[in-house]
């Protein structure tokens, strides 16, 4: 037979938080769900089912030592602790990937520059603890590092001023219109996805906006408070940019030199052409702004739609070297002279 | 209706930690239902060998002992299975919290929470609001490479993998045979390095550039894993960002912020246009494109003529 059948992921999971809850609920008669859902991490309703898995469980199903343990919904009690010996119940090793995941991250947080340095203390020895603690377990960690990246000076201006809830005035470069604006924004949020952004309430559009620290050029915190608007937070484990379904279609096609665009540009689809290439469809509020991008693939590539996309392109391009055709001549004369 | 699968790990888990001498099979089976009602010898024993690894994933030490009748029998002794003593205070305990919430890939946020599971039992204290005590930073690791997951394992596990692998600027995939040593995670991107078997060296892959499945090779890794794996250093030259040279270049007074952030001199030539001294690295003549007529590359005629070239080919459109 091929391969293992696909592991339910969540029945691992489940495993591993009951093996847990059971130390812990131990130690704590009458524990209330709300403060154990939260100790865990999970929601009530998935301690409700961890609560409801728990009675069919014990060291023997024909023993009546299954454990006694129920809820009323508020509180949780367990009739009969000793169904399981003492060190039946004691707090179980770290395995590796556990180790791992849990290590890597908080040498990744670690690194952050603008992460407060008390914090940054506690995290680093934290991290010692936990190396000790796991031991042989703490191994496989040294196999995946993460880095953030991030402006350290523009990061903890943005913390800062998160923290004391104050606006601040930027100086922005959008690399869409290659400018630089000066805005006044309400910080709401640092995010971390690879680069590290700022979601914030912009008070020039009377928008939300996502800006990207390394594209901050100058920063200041101003006096006045700021007052970002109830704005529900989006999930952004989708990837920071989310095009929207009415934005404009941009056809691009490229020859296999220009594949890292689909890499880089969420699209919609990236059809396979016959010379290795791909026909990439994307969406943008901006058509305009790609204008850089046919730019840069050069020969690997051109736009297809809107035409008047792939038009500005070789008007720029042809802008552009006018400029060398002029310093091309100039050079030719200087020889020539020399020559003469 | 079928027992839940994590009602029998459950189960095994405290049969096994529960017991002081190793238990059969067999006897496992009187202990556990959903064992009783597996049916046949067969369809018990697959489900017993695979529930088994399964425990073993979450860290649990079992052994197996044989017996004086030739019996093989398994338990989890305690003191291989206990966690040492950890002491965590309010604030590092915070900052695991924090840490526990960056993953985006599933098996990991898994192990991660789990591992903070585990810690709490251990009496890691409550009480503190991972967020709340750090302020508005939200660390996210994306990950979303297919490759990531079977790649994860086999470096952790040593073992030799292969798949298709399409470079950069090649029409076609090629399958590489490669000894995974390291995942680095840069500028939102995995990296993989390992031993290239097929070019007898080391190499760095990009995940997004595996297609297709990720297969594992039987047999141990050729090449010893070094201790110290340099996956950034890589990667940044292929970025361009180990410039050895420098150009000139004029750029419209106006524009190209990031060039003036990157240049090692600027001069006001007074008509509207600026005079930059840049870093000279891999990819510089791409960049600079961007930037259309408000770029003209002075120095040196390389560059140059590598600008002009691929003007060209867009004028040409």
């Amino acid at each position: 037979m091929a391969g293992k059948p696909v592991r339910p992921v969540n029945a691992i999971d489940q495993t591993r938080r009951m093996l847990s809850l059971v130390t812990y609920l131990r130690e704590r008669p009458g524990a209330r769900v709300e403060d154990v859902a939260r100790a865990f991490g999970i929601t009530e309703d998935e301690l409700v089912s961890d609560l409801d898995v728990l009675p069919m469980c014990g060291t023997s199903f024909r023993g009546g030592d299954l454990l006694d343990i129920d809820t009323d919904g508020e509180r949780i009690w367990w009739h009969n602790p000793a169904a399981l010996g003492a060190d039946a119940a004691e707090p179980l090793r770290l395995a590796a990937d556990e180790a791992t995941a849990l290590l890597v991250a908080a040498r990744a947080v670690a690194t952050l520059p603008g992460l407060r340095e008390s914090d940054r203390q506690a995290l680093l020895r934290a991290t010692a603890k936990v190396e000790t603690a796991a031991g042989e377990a703490a191994g496989a960690s040294s196999r995946l590092s993460v880095t953030f990246e991030s402006e350290g000076g523009v990061f903890a201006d943005v913390d800062r001023a998160i923290a004391e809830r104050r606006r601040l005035w930027i100086r922005y470069y959008s690399p869409a219109r290659d400018e630089v604006t000066e805005r006044e924004i309400d910080p709401i949020r640092l995010v971390s996805v690879g680069h590290t952004y700022v979601e914030a309430w912009c008070r020039r559009s009377e928008a939300r906006r996502t800006f990207r620290l390394d594209r901050v050029a100058e920063i200041r915190i101003l006096d006045e408070p700021s007052a970002p608007p109830e704005v529900e937070l989006r999930d952004l484990s989708e990837g920071l940019v989310q095009p929207a379904a009415e934005d404009p279609e941009v056809v691009v096609e490229v020859a296999p030199g220009g594949r890292w665009v689909a890499e880089y540009y969420p699209h919609d689809s990236a059809d396979e052409l016959p010379d290795g290439g791909l026909r990439i469809t994307l969406r943008t509020p901006d058509p305009a702004s790609l204008r850089r991008l046919a730019l840069r693939l050069g020969r690997d590539g051109r736009i297809v739609e809107p035409p008047e996309l792939a038009d500005s392109a070789r008007q720029a391009a042809r802008e552009a070297l006018a400029a060398y055709d002029g310093v091309e001549a100039a050079g030719t004369t200087g020889r020539s002279e020399g020559f003469e | 209706m079928a027992i839940a699968k994590a009602e029998r790990l459950m189960n095994l888990a405290l049969c096994l930690l529960g017991t002081r001498r190793p238990l059969s099979k067999r006897e496992l089976r009187e202990s556990i239902e959903a064992y009783l009602e597996a049916g046949s010898d067969d369809s018990f024993n697959r489900m017993f060998e695979r529930d088994k690894d399964d425990l073993r994933e979450l860290g649990l030490v079992i052994e197996t002992v044989e017996n004086l009748d030739g019996e093989t029998g398994y338990l989890a002794r305690r003191d291989s299975n206990r966690l040492p003593p950890i002491t965590l205070d309010a604030e590092e305990a915070a900052a695991l919290g924090l840490a526990a919430k960056v993953w985006q890939q599933a098996r990991l946020a898994g192990a991660a929470s789990g591992a903070l599971q585990k810690l709490r039992a251990a009496g890691l204290p409550e009480d503190v609001d991972p967020y709340g005590a750090h302020g508005a930073l939200e660390p996210r690791i994306p990950v979303h490479e297919a490759a990531f997951e079977p790649l994860m394992l086999a470096c952790r596990d040593r073992r030799a993998v292969v798949f298709d692998y399409r470079k950069a600027n090649a029409a076609q995939p090629e399958q590489r045979h490669v000894e995974p040593w390291a995942l680095e995670c840069w500028r939102g991107h995995w990296y993989l390095a390992g031993w290239d078997r097929d070019r007898g060296a080391e190499r760095v892959f990009r995940l997004s550039r595996i297609t297709g499945k990720v297969r594992s090779r039987s047999g141990r890794f050729t090449v010893p894993v070094p201790d110290v794996v340099t996956v950034r250093e890589t990667v940044a030259s292929w970025a361009g960002e180990t410039a050895d040279r420098s150009a000139r270049i004029r750029l419209r007074s106006d524009a190209g912020y990031p060039l003036r952030a990157k240049a090692t001199s600027v001069r006001e030539l007074g008509d509207g246009w600026d005079e930059l001294e840049i870093p000279y690295g891999h990819g510089l003549d791409a960049w600079l494109v961007e930037f259309g007529p408000d770029v003209v590359v002075l120095e040196p005629a390389e560059l140059r003529a590598d600008v002009v070239d691929r003007l060209r080919a867009v004028a040409k459109g």
